[in-house]
């Protein structure tokens, strides 16, 4: 804030105080294109490059509310720095100000718009929780997804083995690409927490318990996972893969792995897909 | 023990009469032990708060440099997982809940015009068993063997302590048992502390004073307290399940034996959204003294101030799962809660309006306990706006448990109440000492915090948007972490630098010859009408309230237009007429604190070994036994109270 001029000339004051806010928010912004140059915004759990249709209905709701809630907030930080400019106290001897006690109308006001504005925001946010929360559609891909203190293990309910039980694989789940997938979340220990960001926000894993939700990824890719709710000493580590491939890669992905487990001998370490 | 009877002449009775006979004569440090005076224990909080305010900043100054940078090897997990445990539990229930008692006990019998608080023994008891819950909690650091090779005995779990991670079969060790019976003993510093005060408030207020002429701080007080003692028995009913479970094998969360782990979270949570509001009111009610003060207008629309209050204390019980929309409690309990939470944001929005409503046309004087409550509207706006993405119940399935959650809470519980706490210290500071602190200082200290504050947790939005989660004792590189991590660390040390200033302040500050006098700010409320310090009755008149903001009233007129005139005659009283000869106060008592030692040696107890049970049941009864015996009046003294 301003030290008290000993000038009353408040219109200069205010007026070389904006410039340099001005100045300021152009070197703010100069930091932030540097940084952003230097990948400072992006990174393989980055919710603002979505991967598929629930990150990036998720996005779209955040950036909704943040948007607003920026210009909410912007307001009331101009509001306060003009107070603070404005109605400073020049000198000790200044008169006292108008004793105001409130306004019951500006009361009213600052009540109930903001209360219409948040029950506007109520409707995306329960229209987009019934659509999260909808039944997967019925050529949903169904995984099952074991979490255990600290690794995730896969298994394919529409891929069974010569043995009759599905196939199963660590640490990487593949899937194809556009396709839902329905996961189905088993603890066998504490609560865990499934969350892959540029695909699909979390759903906790709790024991006794099969939370199910359904994503998809858009885009062919590698997407990083990792477990979002703090399960012990290796939690951090506690990460996954989620591999987007076109059908018949996924396919052959499958046979591959299908015929690995029949003929007993570890799977083949699965080949990278180029690029994201 | 129920048939041990103090006969007057069994050597119990004496035993009780010689210490209290003994507490009448401490001098000096050792009067502090055994007063009951509502200001010295309103110190004792706020000092005792303060050193595990520095304890809880060095856990995180740990966090942030391990965290610094890629794959940190500062500490390792399991040391890591102790010190953020540590630093939330200590910052929540060691530092802010305290630092606000401490206000609470300095202030609230001055602001209603009274001479002690009405249960000043459990008071006093109320602080012993809350230093007595503290120390008990981080001796949990040393027992895990030797803490010079890092081997820490702190409990793991997280502040939050999610069942059935906290079980035996997966926390092996006491450092769970230490958290729960540490909370348990806090818990009944808290209740009793609560009670007290919603009697002094409902009882002690001086003639005149109506509910609507109290000041805003005791108002929000009220609300705190009864927030207090509602809430407090829900984690003591989730704590002893957790007890039963470590100690008996109970199974309330175990699902092999058909319990439910969710169980604790809903427990945890409808007491732990109230606790958020335990840990702001209070810090809201010091914004609405302050602000007014300094920019010499009232507070801008009392009632609504009030009311909000009371709203966000009643609707504060219904948005608990808020905390658990990824649990899969499905779309209609989320869509409700959702909604629950969206519309909290009305009052607290309501208090922002009003604030500045208050500022708005005013005569600012720009000091350090006006920045920073400035800062603290500024911030917790910020901290309100990133509440409100979080009703956006979709959108908080991307950012629950990262560092989005983080940024957002600590600014509400740093940029929120801490920079209140310290306006309200820098405001009442010449109130209990008799200097001012330092304005050159403390406007370094505010930049320093402000911008460190900043630094530190706006880059963690960012974080958690990158899908950054919490809880992580390490990272590796290609995340795209890495810088925002490095100017968070960055940020800590600055905050870190400011409290070092701040307390730099207070040591030059108490060593200034210049006195503050008895209202230096020329305030409004009560506390400023007798002199700084008080003496220790307080008020040597009772004081008949006619107004809200009764002191101001006294200096000032309004007219017509709402234009201030000066009272004639008006102005601090300091010099009563009387010096407080024949004053009844409260005895000094050392029982409280001889009850409060009984706590964590019970602890103790059933955590190594039954005997110290005894032990500590002994200490327990004997307080209390001692305490219960005491006379109002010592004997041969006539009783006027």
């Amino acid at each position: 804030m301003q030290k008290a001029r000993p000038t009353a000339n408040s219109l200069v004051g205010t007026r070389t105080g904006s410039m340099r806010r001005l100045l300021g928010a152009a070197l703010l912004l100069g930091i932030v294109a540097l940084l952003s140059g230097c990948d400072a915004f992006g990174g393989p759990q980055n919710t603002f490059a979505p991967g598929g249709d629930v990150a990036e209905k998720q996005r779209n709701l955040f950036l909704l509310v943040a948007v607003l809630g920026a210009i909410i907030g912007l307001a009331v930080f101009a509001v306060l720095l003009y107070t603070m400019v404005h109605f400073r106290q020049r000198s000790p001897d200044d008169p006292p100000p108008k004793q105001v006690h409130g306004n019951q109308r500006a009361e009213l006001i600052w009540t109930i718009l903001p209360a219409i504005l948040m029950i506007g925001l109520a409707f995306p946010t329960v229209e987009g929780i019934i659509d999260l929360g909808r039944d997967p559609k019925d050529d949903a891909l169904k995984v099952d997804v074991t979490a255990l203190r600290f690794a995730w293990q896969f298994e394919y309910a529409d891929y069974l083995k010569d043995d009759g039980t599905p196939l199963k694989v660590d640490a990487e789940l593949h899937i194809p690409v556009d396709q839902e997938i329905s996961v189905t979340l088993h603890s066998v220990d504490v609560i865990h927490s499934f969350a892959v960001p540029k695909l699909a926000g979390h759903l906790d894993v709790v024991p006794n318990r099969s939370n199910r939700m359904w994503f998809n990824a858009t885009a062919l890719g590698t997407y990083s996972g990792q477990c979002m709710e703090f399960c012990g000493i290796d939690h951090a580590n506690m990460k996954f893969q989620v591999i987007a491939q076109t059908p018949e890669d996924f396919d052959a992905w499958i046979q591959e792995q299908l015929d690995a487990a029949n003929a007993g001998a570890p799977p083949a370490p699965p080949e990278q897909p180029a690029g994201e | 023990m129920a048939s041990v009877t103090a006969q007057p002449g069994s050597p119990l009775a004496q035993a009780m009469r010689d210490i209290r006979r003994q507490a009448g004569t401490y001098q000096g440090v050792w009067s502090w032990i055994a007063t009951v005076d509502h200001k010295r224990i309103g110190l004792m909080y706020g000092v005792t708060a303060f050193t595990f305010f520095l304890a809880g900043g060095i856990e995180a100054l740990v966090i942030r440099l391990q965290l610094a940078a890629p794959n940190g090897n500062v500490v390792g997990a399991d040391q890591f997982n102790r010190l953020f445990t540590m630093h939330g539990t200590t910052m929540i229930f060691l530092v802010v809940m305290p630092l606000s008692a401490a206000f609470f006990n300095l202030l609230i019998p001055l602001m209603i015009g009274a001479r002690d608080v009405a249960f000043p023994r459990l008071n006093a008891f109320s602080y012993w068993v809350f230093l007595a819950g503290g120390i008990f909690m981080n001796v949990s650091f040393f027992t895990g063997g030797n803490i010079f090779k890092g081997e820490l005995g702190a409990p793991d779990g997280g502040w939050f302590g999610y069942a059935p991670l906290t079980l035996n079969a997966f926390s092996p060790g006491h450092g769970i048992d230490y958290w729960a019976f540490g909370l348990q003993i806090l818990g009944v510093a808290s209740m009793a502390s609560g009670f007290n005060f919603i009697v002094t408030i409902l009882n002690m207020r001086a003639p005149g004073m109506t509910l609507f002429k109290m000041p805003l701080f005791v108002w929000m007080t009220l609300v705190t307290s009864f927030l207090i003692v509602f809430a407090m028995p829900v984690i003591a009913v989730a704590l002893f399940e957790l007890l039963f479970a470590r100690l008996y094998d109970a199974t309330f969360f175990t699902t092999a034996a058909g319990g439910t782990p969710l169980l604790w979270q809903h427990m945890f949570w409808l007491f732990g959204h109230p606790e958020v509001y335990i840990l702001i009111l209070p810090a809201m009610g010091i914004v609405s003294e302050v602000l007014p003060t300094f920019s010499r207008k009232p507070l801008f629309g009392y009632p609504f101030v009030v009311f909000s209050g009371i709203a966000i204390g009643f609707m504060s019980w219904g948005v608990w799962a808020h905390h658990m929309y990824t649990v899969g409690l499905g779309p209609v309990a989320n869509s409700a809660f959702g909604i629950s939470t969206i519309l909290i944001a009305v009052p607290t929005g309501v208090k922002i309006f009003n604030w500045m409503g208050t500022l708005w046309g005013g005569s600012i004087r720009m000091n350090t306990s006006l920045l920073f409550s400035v800062g603290f509207i500024a911030m917790f706006t910020i901290g309100g706006l990133t509440g409100v993405t979080h009703s956006m119940v979709p959108s908080d399935y991307q950012q629950q448990d990262t560092y989005y959650i983080v940024a957002h809470f600590h600014q509400v519980l740093f940029g929120g109440a801490i920079l209140a706490l310290f306006s309200g210290i820098y405001y009442w500071f010449p109130k209990f000492t008799g200097r001012l602190l330092s304005e050159r200082l403390g406007q370094v200290h505010f930049w320093l915090t402000l911008i460190g504050f900043n630094l530190t947790f706006q880059p963690m939005m960012i974080l958690g948007l990158l899908g950054m989660p919490r809880r992580i004792y390490s990272y590796s590189d290609g995340m795209g972490w890495d810088v925002w991590n490095m100017i968070a660390t960055t940020g800590a040390f600055m905050i870190a630098a400011s409290i070092l200033v701040f307390m730099y302040n207070v040591v030059v500050s108490l060593r200034s010859k210049e006195e503050a006098g008895a209202d230096p700010w020329d305030a409004r409320t009560l506390e400023w009408t007798i002199p700084s310090p008080p003496p220790p009755y307080n008020f040597a008149e009772i004081p008949t309230v006619r107004h809200l903001d009764d002191f101001w009233h006294r200096k000032y007129a309004e007219n017509e237009e709402g234009q201030l005139v000066p009272v004639v005659a008006g102005g601090a009283n300091g010099e009563h007429a009387s010096d407080g000869h024949g004053i009844h106060m409260p005895s000094p008592s050392v029982f409280p604190l001889i009850a409060a030692i009984g706590f964590p040696l019970l602890a103790f107890g059933f955590i190594y070994d039954y005997a110290l049970v005894a032990v500590g049941a002994v200490f327990l009864l004997f307080g209390l036994y001692g305490w219960a015996l005491e006379p109002a009046t010592e004997e041969g003294e006539e009783g006027a109270h």
